[in-house]
């Protein structure tokens, strides 16, 4: 029959259209990412676009810390700190905990050393990141301007401090490139077992969006992608006898509706769905990867073991054509406020290693020059202590002015130490960096123009960054 | 000064000539440019905003005239007609300075420009003598179809056999091209359907359906029609399509939070009430924007038509406000303002006027005077600088007799507040001398004394003491970081007080949106939108281009009738004249869009020239009208609509029409729709019988389950336009089929087609529940099938006897085969054994488990006992263990009726495998896992399971003896399920099988009941085989196009 044949060719090219999609599916065109115009008639599917221009990056991987990871413990060494020690902060400064704050600086409890070719300084707690600092960009000098977790948060997902309802990087990505894969969810999200992170499924929200462009929750245990499997009674056989008869019903209601696109696709839809539950399951087997790969990802350790294991399936996504995937957290590890002597380098050793071997592993694949790993908060902490009663359990509060990220991949300059933060790590002082000049930077390495990326919501020409101040980061382009 | 609506149309003769629509350059006259038609359009998106469009002219260039253009700015002559190289203009746009910033002058447009040029700056008439501020409209843009004089157009005559029944029809037919035509009526049971889903949401009941089916009458239709808009729940659907363009949330939205708006269900519910009374329309605007100034003075007690006319103006507080819920910065004001004004231009108006928020619109004549015209309707009640929070907005719905009842239960609670503040002292003063005894004296002292000095009182010192110790300036807010118990114990008070003013009377309120009287503030235009830089006062005006022929029209600052200004109540009189050429169009083309799944212009919220225009021009205009001089009776429209052969021919595509018209766009058969989300869930709702049919009420709650996903709280039985809709937090099933999530509003959904809603059909727990409850339904209700029918169907299998059995018997040493096989008799629920005690008088101490259990003497050895319904290979892997280092251990043999021993072990305090390498096996035959004590059954506990794998034609079923083992199981039946079957598919799709259609469903059980017999793990617990199959059919039957789309 005609209809199998132009199926099969629908269940070919994507996971979602709809009629208008199918008609430019059936001309074999690729559809184009207009660049300079607006799109008054947003599309709803994830059709493969071209680009505004050539892209460096296909894919991206976020490793997002939620919390604020402490910059001058990790990334960012200031000797003026040390040297200070103890001594009262003569500056502005603004806490989160009242009832704890102090004026007192608090160097370093960890050494710093050079690393790689590049020299890049970092602390003793990030043992296997030192190992990659030829291929990191740090990026030394981000600011939100903001101390408080959600509001941060927002900011670097979604463009705007603290605003809620707008589609995340990961949402706009999708929209403007559509999927190279068939049979996976375009944008996924790889959450903690301990639960979800702070501020909850906004931080993978569509916004205004369609449904469509969210990120797709993979979940931390079986099943891992909701609705996926079917319950175990109907699994294997029984369920595929259900869809054939389904398919059956659907092909004679079809025919008495001859060329419909719509059910055509709905028809097609099912297929793209069972195959999803075949191929998604085959992406997130790492069975199949090498002893050497586990090891690698710190599979070996029960402090690394889940960590590790969503590192390497989010390369599994990735090499499958999945365009954006992002890690979580459970609430907030890095939100040392006390304890920090501890606090620290456990959450450095559940992450560093495979935040580490995630990209040795991309570049060893070659995947690393089209995939850009993002690692990174949403703020930083204080240079003085937050007081706990006694110096073991003092911690370091909320701090947005200045804080640490590191990029590699996709065409970011490797060996890089980018931007400074003051003598003391309080504030970004040169070359800073926003979240909305991370987006800038971030879509321009997937080619994209990010003010000409428009989405006409509700009247409303609408782009990642809001119309606020951002730039392209140009100096670590490499 | 005082900006009026200056009309600054360029008019030089007194009539306008018939111009019919606006033609580009590009297509129509590239030898002819023209500066109105042509040139005015380009400098409108790129240059009028710093050339033309304020008063201050950026290098003195005024761009709106062409003797302006040629006269110049600070930099000379701007063109010189003829001479595109000398023209300083084009020169500046083409290397890319104008416009500064990103935006640039598309090449094409350029072209034109330089062609303009060439042709000598050619306009299309002389220009005006003077000109008044802002950008001129042009006589092309006047003559935009959207702003054109409402008017019934001639409707053309057809011969009967073109089936014309409506002039809806006769327009249509007149448009169609060569080659296409009406298609035939659909069916009685399709239309049926068909009326109901439309105007209900709903599918029929069996009853409605079978009525309708069977009345002879020949108006039956009409009826049908008539019917079906007197039903309750014609509101709730038609008000969900309202509800949608006017933005209803349940939360605030706007901040973090998202906090709950409690009472918004009272706008909702008025909607419903009205549309079920069918409210003429133009009074269902007019209350909804100006019910408060219809009230009339509020004093004392409410009645009930004020309650209705103040709920009314619930339209105008749908646009998120979070200004009482965290964010009451000035921004967040003007943001409300702007997205009320967007919900009521894209409802009402068919026009994006947001733009013209910051400059003038740059695609239509739509200047930024104008919107703050339009804003200054609204000012009074929505002025950002005396702003009221939501919950000051609100009403209570309390009587003079409900009130005195609540003082006196506050009173109570008050004494109550009273000992808690004093509490509070005395916490606040324990935390503090805690924290102070960290310092040493006299520090202690001074920052007890600095601490006690209200904060403006203290002195420098003081504050700079504080700020250096900042633990010390506790506050009632982060007492609970000091002392735990304190803040606990304040919390049971606030419980306590909580339990007394629940005694109150329950207080309803209603969200109102109304003026303070004597409060007559105007609109100030914002430059660039920024409300930091307010310009001239605006006064109130309708939109300058929707007025005829370049008049103006301002409403009054303050109307000395009424208490109010009277701004919105003239605003709505406006919109619902029969002169304005707007909102009838924009109404009835919602409408059009609602019945036939697309509008006449495909836009609905923006008639200007970014949207569509219109396909049938003239149809549009005959339902405008029509809809006016029957008194804007919305349900006179239906009623109009449906009763057209447009809509009642089938959705069957013809394959020549097909041809000519792919996309049906001449309405030559009615396209198919699929169920918005809130129809496939009430649907199945009702195919499952378990609808709570309530109207109106309170939202039904939502929660995130485990995975983030929201999902509805507790019984999942309303209609789905009852669920809470929270902006931050849409429902999974609903957002996955469309419903908007709402950021302001939705003028139109997409309709998307995705695998991932394929995965929640197929695996979701809503359709899994509803489908199991469907075959419960099919199973009560199902009936004996005619012998006639029943004859035909294919017959199904017998009921098979389960693959695993448990019982005792011997191995036949002599034989090598089972000796016999005795089921246990009695399950004690965790086990099968010889009675109700062990050990059993007659046979001892036999039993068996899920994964082991105890032979009895010689002669009653444990049989786990595997039966084959197929011919294939089986092979088998196992472990065998026994674990008391008494007695002389147990001996393990795997035994096939056919073939004898297959296997044999000996284990004592230890474990072995037992595997059997793959074997011949047929149906019928059997393998027993034979476990015997050998000489001494003491110490004879064992454990061993086993996984039986066999391969066969149809793959390979795998049988696993821990998660196969069962206790007794209901002996199944198979005789009523092909009636039961049947019914489902009545129930489900509201039609008969056709004999083939029976073949089709009646081949699927039986192969699955083969499949099952085969392996019982497609059985969920709890059910049989044949209640299984009938559920796995009624989920396909939910799953089906035929469920999920309207013929």
């Amino acid at each position: 029959m005609n209809a199998y044949s132009r199926r099969d060719f629908l269940a070919h090219q994507s996971m979602g259209f709809g009629s208008f999609a199918l008609a430019w599916l059936l001309k074999q065109e690729r559809a184009q990412a207009k660049p300079k115009s607006v799109d008054h008639k947003p599309h709803n599917d994830l059709l493969p676009r071209e680009s505004h221009f050539e892209p460096k990056a296909q894919a991206m991987i976020s490793l997002f810390q939620h919390g604020g990871p402490s910059h001058m413990d990790l990334t960012d060494p200031k000797r003026e700190l040390s040297r200070l020690d103890g001594v009262e902060y003569t500056g502005d400064i603004k806490f989160s905990f009242v009832n704890e704050a102090s004026k007192k600086l608090m160097g370093s409890p960890w050494s710093f050393k050079a690393h790689g070719e590049c020299g890049t300084e970092l602390s003793e707690l990030l043992p296997h990141t030192a190992e990659i600092v030829d291929d990191i960009c740090l990026i030394r000098s981000m600011h939100t301007g903001a101390n408080g977790h959600e509001v941060s948060i927002r900011y670097f997902h979604g463009g705007i401090p603290g605003v809620l309802g707008r589609p995340t990087l990961g949402s706009w990505l999708v929209y403007a490139l559509g999927s190279e894969t068939q049979n996976l969810p375009a944008y996924m999200v790889l959450t903690d077992p301990g639960g979800l992170p702070v501020d909850g499924v906004t931080n993978w929200s569509n916004g205004f969006m369609p449904a469509l462009f969210q990120g797709t929750v993979l979940r931390p245990k079986e099943p891992r992608i909701l609705n996926l499997q079917a319950p175990a009674h109907l699994q294997g056989k029984f369920q595929k006898q259900n869809l054939d008869l389904l398919q059956t019903l659907n092909q004679r209601h079809l025919e008495q509706h001859p060329g419909e696109a719509e059910l055509e696709a709905r028809i097609a839809s099912y297929e793209l769905a069972a195959r999803m539950q075949t191929a998604a399951t085959e992406a997130l087997d790492i069975s199949q990867e090498t002893e050497a790969t586990q090891k690698l990802y710190g599979l070996d350790n029960p402090k690394s073991r889940e960590y590790g294991t969503r590192c390497l399936i989010a390369r599994r996504l990735v090499e499958r054509g999945v365009r954006f995937v992002q890690l979580f957290h459970n609430n907030q590890p890095w939100d040392n406020h006390s304890s920090i002597k501890t606090g620290l380098p456990a959450i450095c050793q559940k992450t560093d290693q495979p935040a580490a071997a995630l990209v040795k592993d991309l570049k060893q694949r070659g995947l690393l020059d089209s995939t850009i790993v993002h690692w990174g908060g949403e703020i930083g902490r204080l240079p003085v202590t937050q007081e706990q009663g006694s110096p073991e359990k003092a911690g370091r509060d909320h701090n947005g002015q200045g804080f640490s990220i590191w990029l590699a991949g996709g065409g970011i300059k490797g060996g890089m130490a980018y931007g400074k933060t003051d003598e003391v790590g309080h504030k970004a002082v040169e070359n800073v960096v926003t979240p909305n000049d991370y987006q800038a930077t971030i879509m321009n390495q997937f080619g994209l123009n990010y003010e000409d990326l428009m989405y006409v919501a509700s009247g409303r020409e609408q782009i990642i960054t809001a119309n606020r101040p951002a730039k392209v980061v140009q100096d670590i382009l490499a | 000064m005082i900006a009026r609506l200056a009309t600054t149309v360029v008019l030089l003769a007194s009539t306008i000539p018939s111009l019919t629509a606006t033609s580009s350059a590009a297509e129509g006259h590239p030898s002819d440019l023209r500066f109105e038609r042509d040139i005015q359009p380009i400098f409108r998106e790129f240059c009028f905003d710093c050339h033309g469009a304020a008063e201050e002219l950026d290098g003195s260039l005024d761009l709106r005239l062409v003797r302006f253009l040629t006269k110049g700015g600070d930099s000379g002559p701007a063109i010189e007609p003829g001479s595109p190289e000398a023209s300083y203009l084009l020169d500046r746009v083409k290397n890319g300075e104008m416009p500064p910033g990103e935006a640039h002058v598309p090449e094409e447009q350029v072209q034109i420009l330089e062609q303009w040029i060439a042709q000598g700056a050619k306009t299309l008439r002389p220009e005006p003598e003077t000109l008044g501020p802002g950008i001129p409209i042009t006589l092309e843009e006047r003559s935009y179809w959207a702003f054109q004089p409402i008017e019934r157009p001639e409707v053309p005559e057809f011969p009967e056999a073109e089936r014309i029944r409506t002039p809806i029809d006769a327009l249509l037919r007149a448009a169609m091209p060569e080659g296409l035509q009406f298609s035939p009526d659909a069916d009685r049971g399709t239309l049926i359907k068909r009326v109901y889903f439309d105007l209900t949401g709903l599918p029929p009941t069996q009853e409605e359906f079978n009525r309708w089916m069977t009345l002879t009458d020949e108006n039956w239709y009409e009826q049908l029609v008539d019917a079906v808009l007197d039903s309750s729940h014609y509101g709730e659907r038609w008000a969900r399509h309202w509800l949608d363009v006017a933005g209803y949330a349940d939360s605030e939205g706007n901040t973090v939070k998202d906090e709950e708006r409690p009472w918004a269900w009272k706008y909702r519910d008025y909607i419903i009430r009205s549309l079920n009374a069918d409210k003429p329309f133009d009074q269902f605007i007019t209350e909804q924007l100006a019910g408060d100034e219809l009230a009339g003075p509020l004093q004392g007690d409410l009645t009930g038509q004020q309650i209705e006319l103040l709920t009314a103006t619930g339209f105008l507080r749908m646009a998120a406000d979070g200004t009482g819920s965290g964010d009451n910065s000035a921004e967040a004001r003007n943001k409300v303002v702007s997205d009320t004004i967007k919900i009521v231009s894209s409802s009402l108006l068919g026009m994006s006027v947001a733009c013209a928020q910051c400059h003038d619109h740059r695609y239509d004549p739509i200047s930024q005077i104008d919107y703050y015209a339009m804003r200054a309707v609204f000012e009074p009640a929505l002025d950002w600088q005396k702003w009221q929070t939501p919950p000051q907005r609100r009403i209570s719905l309390y009587t003079a007799a409900d009130r005195e009842k609540a003082a006196e239960v506050e009173e109570e609670a008050k004494k109550l507040a009273e000992e808690r503040t004093a509490k509070q002292k005395e916490y606040m003063e324990q935390a503090l001398q805690k924290e102070l005894e960290k310092y040493e004296e006299p520090l202690r002292r001074q920052l007890r004394t600095a601490y006690e000095t209200p904060e403006k009182e203290r002195t420098p010192e003081q504050t700079q003491l504080l700020d250096k110790n900042p633990s010390v300036k506790i506050s009632p807010g982060v007492l609970y970081q000091y002392l735990p118990d304190a803040a606990e114990d304040l919390k049971s008070y606030d419980k306590k007080i909580a339990e007394i003013r629940a005694k109150k009377p329950k207080e309803e309120f209603i969200r109102v949106l109304r003026e303070t009287p004597g409060h007559a503030p105007l609109a100030k235009l914002f430059h660039r939108g920024d409300h930091q830089q307010p310009k001239q006062p605006v006064e109130p005006a309708a939109l300058t281009i929707a007025l005829p022929d370049a008049g103006s029209l301002q409403f009054p600052v303050n109307e000395e009738s009424i208490p109010t200004t009277g701004r919105r109540l003239a605003y709505a009189k406006w919109l619902t004249n029969p002169e304005n050429p707007l909102t009838p169009r924009v109404l009835v083309n919602r409408m059009w869009m609602h019945h036939f799944g697309t509008g006449l212009v495909s836009t609905p919220g923006d008639f200007g020239k970014l949207g569509d225009s219109p396909t049938h021009p003239k149809l549009l205009d005959w339902l405008a009208v029509e809809f006016m001089n029957k008194g804007w009776s919305l349900k006179q429209l239906h009623r109009l609509i449906l009763n057209s052969t447009a809509w009642r021919q089938t959705s069957y595509p013809d394959s020549q029409m097909s041809q000519i018209d792919p996309e049906n766009r001449f309405y030559w058969r009615k396209s198919l729709q699929r169920l918005e989300a809130e129809v496939l869930r009430d649907r199945m709702l009702t195919a499952s019988d378990s609808l709570d049919r309530t109207l109106f009420g309170p939202p039904a709650e939502i929660k995130e389950d485990e995975t983030g996903q929201i999902i509805v709280d507790g019984p999942q039985k309303r209609r789905s336009l009852y669920i809470e809709v929270r902006r931050t937090q849409p429902v999974a099933m609903l957002q996955m089929f469309d419903a908007p999530v709402m950021d302001i509003n939705c003028e139109r959904r997409p309709v998307s087609t995705v695998a991932t809603q394929s995965l929640m059909l197929m695996n979701g727990e809503f359709t899994l529940a509803q489908a199991e409850l469907l075959a419960a339904r099919a199973t009560n209700q199902s009936k004996s099938i005619e012998p006639h029918v029943a004859s035909t169907l294919p017959v199904l299998p017998e009921p098979a006897e389960e693959p695993w059995a448990f019982g005792h018997g011997q191995f036949d040493e002599a034989s090598g085969k089972t000796r016999e096989f005795t089921p246990l008799p009695h399950w004690t629920g965790s086990l099968w054994q010889g009675g109700e005690k062990r050990p059993d008088p007659t046979i001892g101490w036999v039993f068996l488990t899920n994964t082991g259990g105890h032979p009895g003497n010689p002669k009653f050895a444990a049989i786990r006992r595997l039966r084959i319904h197929d011919d294939g290979q089986l092979s088998i892997t196992g472990s065998l263990s026994h674990g008391s280092e008494n007695g002389d251990g147990v001996r393990g043999l795997v035994v096939s009726s056919n073939s004898g021993l297959l296997g044999e072990w000996r284990i004592k305090h230890g474990n072995v495998s037992t595997n059997v390498h793959s074997v011949s096996v047929q149906p019928g035959e059997t393998i027993d896992f034979i476990t015997d004590c050998q000489k001494d059954e003491n110490s004879d506990s064992f454990n061993w399971t086993v996984t039986a794998t066999l391969k066969h034609a149809d793959g390979e079923t795998v049988f696993d003896s821990e998660r196969n083992f069962h206790g007794p199981v209901e002996a199944d039946s198979y005789d009523k399920l092909p009636a039961q079957i049947l019914t489902a598919w009545e129930l489900a799709y509201l039609r008969e099988p056709s004999p083939e259609e029976r073949q089709l469903a009646l081949t699927f059980v039986a192969q699955q009941l083969e499949e099952l017999h085969r392996n019982r793990s497609g059985v969920a617990e709890g059910k049989t085989p044949s209640q299984q199959v009938l559920i796995n059919f009624c989920q396909t039957l939910l799953n089906s196009n035929e469920f999920l789309y309207v013929d």
